[in-house]
């Protein structure tokens, strides 16, 4: 027999060699005492197979939440399989919770089920079903914008003109110090860069020309988008999805109201009139920035500026904020989309942000590549 | 520490809750005794989950004590707020089960998190509260797919799983049928006489009754206490009418169908 006295628990085992086992507990079972008598009982018990189990809790004073863990981990014979167990001693109370649970509950929490895999033909299937049963919903989406955007323009008292207010201050003029930011410092990394490899060939004067056509034709409406797309697409997505965990939606709809002429066509509208303008707003930062650069590098004002206005024509920005309302539509489309999309559940509406600014990120870079294509063709 | 009376659990002392300038509760006191049930009733707005809320430690109190156990929770340090915190668990009004996890998992964190014990214990510790409460069987079940009352006794077991002999419990009975409401009381009881002792904010009549052993009512003019007894003594003999009506659930008649 051994016994041993850990923090006011005594505990006695005995194996004899026919496999009878006796556990005796006297004192407090705790969750001090527990981690103890656990690793003696383990030493114990497993070192021979043990055929019948009496566990004696008569003489415990104390048994908390711990403590029962373990006497019901001995009473479902988990700690010696096979083996007849009886738990006897113990109140009515915590007897009742020792029936309760047995061998067979505890075992269904470590099933084994049969894992079935999918053939490739049934996975490529499953996600070219998946995926067209998306394109037919962002379809639909479509068409309900553009079926619902020409009453708002035509209609002005139908649309909320207050909510496109708000949506245009949010995602316009509070966007203004970072577009100042971002637009100054990628004028003067535009205008160092090309300053080097240009000084190479003597013709460093050219750096106006390349900020000019870099920033008018393609990094203001992208670089603008790509800031809306993080800052404001995301916060559609998340606004909107917020809205339909708290069934907000739901109370729109029961009203007899459509979610997209009252939630998307606002941010529509705010996202063309504002993405423009904050891209002429940027492409004049970036611009300034050259500017700056240019200056320091020993140029003067006037020759700067005569430089600035031979290297484009009014045609390349025109092309640039029109690109630029198009990327708008798409930054606004793509949150709205996403935010309607929301699922149930703590990580839906973070999971709708990330897919709506990934989604925006891509489809801005496409439409990017298709005007360049085009503008390419035309000349 | 203090040495608290052998019989008292918790103890509030001259305390004031309030958000800034926003006084809601003032110089509140009472105690509450070990394995009572106490409820804290009060109309809606006179600040009981504030008061639930500050006896948590979760909103500090612009002045007062709250003596949980000999410790006063309001002044500890790190260490001592630790120990205290572990005295007692709380279920929320919505359960705030964690939506990632299983409901044994969810048991099962607290245990992960703070307990010494071996882990084959602390999965059968899980499964044993989840069958005190009657979800054995929604172990491996995650938390969007239980009713309000499954998720309502998961956050119970979930309080339960750090041995606390304190549970607080904010409207365990809000938003459902009678017939589950009637189920969480029993459950309510029958943990009772395992030694509990409830705090529980609740304004459901029928389940007071049934489960509290002493209520106090909150009274949204006073900021304060306004009655303090057993619920059925004050719903034939309180001094103040309004008390008297909200246990007879009759309406204000100062207060016409507009005005209300």
């Amino acid at each position: 027999m051994t016994t041993t006295t850990q923090n006011e628990l005594e505990t006695d085992v005995e194996v004899k060699p026919d496999g009878r086992a006796r556990v005796v507990l006297r004192g407090r079972l705790n969750e001090q005492t527990v981690v103890g008598c656990w690793g003696l009982l383990e030493k114990e018990l497993l070192e021979t197979k043990v055929v019948t189990l009496q566990v004696d809790v008569s003489g415990l004073g104390f048994c908390d939440g711990a403590g029962m863990s373990l006497l019901l981990y001995l009473n479902m014979g988990s700690m010696t399989p096979r083996a007849t167990v009886s738990v006897f001693g113990l109140e009515a109370d915590h007897e009742k919770i020792l029936r309760e649970l047995t061998f067979n509950d505890h075992e269904a929490f470590h099933p084994h089920p049969a894992i079935k895999r999918d053939s490739f033909v049934e996975k490529m299937g499953r996600r070219v079903r998946q995926m067209t049963m998306e394109f037919h919903e962002e379809m639909v989406f479509l068409g309900a914008i553009i079926a619902t955007l020409p009453a708002s323009i035509f209609h002005p008292k139908r649309s909320r003109w207050t909510e496109t207010r708000r949506i245009v201050e949010l995602a316009g003029a509070n966007a203004v110090p970072i577009v100042s930011l971002m637009s100054l410092l990628l004028g003067f990394i535009i205008a160092f860069e090309s300053a080097r490899r240009l000084a190479e060939f003597g013709a460093q004067l050219y750096v106006a020309n390349t900020i000019m056509v870099v920033m008018v034709r393609d990094m203001g409406p992208l670089m603008t988008a790509i800031l809306l797309a993080g800052r404001s697409g995301s916060s559609f997505a998340a606004e909107i999805g917020t809205m339909k965990v708290n069934e907000e939606l739901n109370a729109l709809k029961t009203f007899g109201l459509d979610p997209i002429p009252f939630l998307v066509v606002p941010r529509i509208l705010a996202g063309v009139f504002v993405t423009p303008l904050l891209t002429f707003y940027s492409i004049l930062m970036g611009v300034i920035g050259g500017v700056i650069v240019m200056l320091g590098l020993g140029f003067t004002l006037p020759l700067i500026l005569h430089q600035l206005a031979s290297s484009v024509h009014l045609n390349d920005l025109g092309a640039g904020i029109s690109k630029s309302a198009v990327f708008g539509v798409i930054v606004s489309a793509v949150g709205c989309w996403h935010g309607l999309r929301t699922q149930q559940g703590p990580s839906a509406v973070g999971l709708s942000t990330t897919r709506a600014v990934v989604t925006s990120l891509l489809l801005i870079i496409v439409a990017d590549a298709v005007f360049s294509a085009i503008s390419f063709l035309l000349k | 520490m203090m040495n608290a009376p052998d019989n008292i659990a918790i103890s509030v002392k001259d305390l004031t809750v309030g958000y800034g300038d926003n006084v809601i509760l003032q110089n509140v006191n009472f105690q509450v005794r070990r394995g009572e049930v106490f409820v804290i009733l009060g109309a809606s707005g006179s600040g009981k989950s504030t008061l639930l809320k500050a006896m948590i430690g979760l909103y500090p109190p612009l002045s007062g004590e709250v003596w949980i156990e000999g410790g006063n929770l309001v002044a500890a340090q790190e260490k001592e707020r630790l120990a205290l915190l572990r005295k007692f668990g709380v279920m929320y009004q919505s359960g705030a089960l964690f939506g990632s996890l299983t409901v044994l998992e969810n048991v099962r964190l607290p245990l992960d998190e703070f307990s010494n014990l071996p882990d084959p214990l602390k999965e059968v510790a899980a499964l044993a509260r989840l069958k005190l409460v009657g979800l054995g069987a929604a172990a491996d079940k995650m938390p969007a797919e239980l009713s309000g009352g499954m998720q309502k006794r998961a956050a119970i077991a979930r309080a339960m799983a750090l041995d606390p002999r304190i549970l607080f419990l904010d409207e365990p009975s809000a938003g459902l049928d009678p017939i589950t409401s009637a189920g969480i009381d029993l459950l309510i009881t029958s943990l009772h006489h395992f030694g509990f002792t409830f705090v529980i904010v609740s304004h459901e009549l029928p389940s007071i009754y049934s489960i509290a052993d002493r209520v106090v009512m909150l009274g949204s003019c006073t900021k304060g206490i306004i009655a303090e007894g057993k619920p059925t003594e004050l719903r034939d003999g309180a001094a103040d009418p309004w008390v008297r009506r909200f246990f007879n659930r009759q309406p204000d008649p100062s207060h016409s169908v507009e005005s209300s």
